[in-house]
């Protein structure tokens, strides 16, 4: 469902080439924030249509993902984006790369929909007029011109997220990055929003605690304690990831094992 | 006014901002002078009539004025016991057909058209190397998350009282800055993930680039 033309840029300096098919490389990351280290040496790279991330809190899951847009940069080591260096980039990223955060409610900026449509194409340069019209055109093809004056704050959960999701999408992203982005919804809104991601034409780089909308990714990420556990398909990893969580659950709680 | 823009297309929603901000700049300077009672009361059922206009919904956005009502109260007998009745209600009525005017723009204008109404007045700022972009947007901010800040408050509120604590204590304040603080964090990290305040073009743009946009075109 490739929905727009991409956006083409001449004369830039730096030019980043978002059609090469590995979009992020990590080489030897390393992430610290406050005394604690987030990341230890990951080194990896990642080109596939959908890859999950996996992990328990504290893992450094959303810092490795955030890595990938330049919301975090590392400490030591490269993280090279569509084969550029992250650094001579970074203001062009949201462009390539398009983040969707777990909480709705952080995340859309404006009182209406319509507004937070637009804003993404007023971000790449177009008019009001222009942003507005095709704001309220890509509400239509995703079915939610009925939206488009809606204050964000009466939405449903479900709604509310998708919006989020459409406000990114409409930046021509090549990699759309989700933490997370299910945490506030029901199993139905949830379902709902998946069976939307899949149609898309970006590859998709999510992070989920519900493994089950995993299980037809190409690749999972399994991250602990800031490294790579395993990384394979899901058919490996998912089930590993489960037996370990049952394996210490079973062990007896005390404070520091949450 | 907050969350009560009318989402849905009236008449008044179709005139462009920069009249109805224009116009309302007008009435209060046409208005602020008289001293009429028989004009206020004019002037008051006109602008009774203005949100009639908009259907029923609209009708029922007068009752924002209900929390005013002390206020209205409070300067009427002060004007009442120290300058006369007369005036004391001439004063309410001047504030009251402001307040509604003023209000009827509120609702019936969509904030980025009220920003691009207004944009002019901050082209100043460019001169100190400023942006009014960035005021537009901060002001895009402020209105929505109030309600959601509301929300924040509501759920601390909630939390304290079941455990025990009174309603609207003063101890919720230092907890609701610090999640107040949390949350704009989450809100800027989400705003530079799209572009940041300057957004991608102008940054483009200012590091001497030039971005060309082929427009947007529907394929399959």
């Amino acid at each position: 469902m490739a929905l727009w033309h991409p956006l083409r840029r001449k004369d830039a300096k730096k030019e980043l080439n978002p059609n090469q098919d590995v979009y992020a490389r990590f080489d030897r990351v390393k992430l610290t924030l406050g005394n604690r280290q987030v990341l230890s040496d990951v080194s990896l790279s990642l080109s596939e249509k959908r890859i999950g991330v996996v992990g328990l809190n504290g893992s450094g899951k959303s810092s490795f993902v955030r890595l990938v847009n330049g919301l975090r940069r590392a400490d030591s080591g490269t993280v090279k984006v569509f084969g550029s260096d992250i650094d001579d980039v970074a203001a062009d990223l949201p462009r390539f790369v398009g983040f969707v955060f777990q909480n709705p409610d952080h995340q859309a900026i404006f009182p209406t929909v319509g507004e937070e449509i637009a804003f993404g194409l007023r971000q790449l340069g177009f008019d009001k007029a222009k942003a507005r019209d095709d704001a309220l055109r890509f509400l239509e093809l995703h079915s939610c011109s009925a939206l488009v004056d809606k204050p964000f704050a009466e939405l449903s959960e479900g709604q509310k997220q998708l919006i989020c999701i459409l406000a990114v999408l409409v930046m021509e992203p090549k990699v759309l990055i989700l933490d997370e982005p299910m945490a506030s919804l029901d199993g139905l809104a949830g379902r709902k929003i998946m069976q939307k991601l899949k149609k898309l034409d970006q590859k998709l780089l999510m992070i989920s605690h519900d493994l089950s909308f995993l299980a037809d990714f190409d690749r999972i990420l399994w991250l602990e304690d800031g490294s790579i556990r395993m990384d394979s398909v899901p058919g490996d990893v998912l089930p590993a990831f489960r037996a370990d969580v049952e394996r210490r659950s079973a062990l007896e709680l005390g404070g520091d094992d949450l | 006014m907050i969350s009560v823009y009318l989402d849905r297309p009236t008449w008044a929603h179709r005139r462009s901002a920069g009249m109805k901000l224009g116009l309302l700049a007008l009435c209060s300077v046409l208005l602020l002078p008289q001293d009429s009672l028989i004009l206020f009361i004019g002037c008051l059922a006109g602008a009774l009539t203005l949100y009639a206009s908009l259907g029923r919904d609209g009708l029922s956005q007068v009752l924002l004025l209900k929390p005013m009502i002390v206020f209205f109260g409070i300067i009427l007998v002060f004007h009442g016991l120290f300058t006369g009745w007369q005036e004391g209600f001439v004063v309410v009525l001047r504030l009251i057909v402001m307040v509604l005017l003023a209000n009827f723009v509120s609702i019936t204008t969509r904030m980025d058209d009220m920003m691009d109404a207004v944009m002019p007045l901050f082209v100043p700022l460019k001169w100190l190397g400023g942006s009014p972009r960035t005021i537009a947007l901060a002001v895009a901010l402020v209105l929505r998350f109030v309600p959601v800040l509301m929300t924040v408050y509501g759920g601390l509120s909630e939390s304290y009282r079941a455990r025990g604590g009174k309603q609207g204590s003063w101890r919720l304040i230092a907890p609701f800055a610090l999640q107040s603080l949390r949350l704009s964090e989450n809100v800027a990290e989400a705003l530079s993930a799209r572009g940041g305040a300057r957004g991608v073009f102008e940054q483009n743009r200012s590091a001497g680039r030039n971005v060309r946009l082929t427009g947007l075109q529907v394929g399959k």
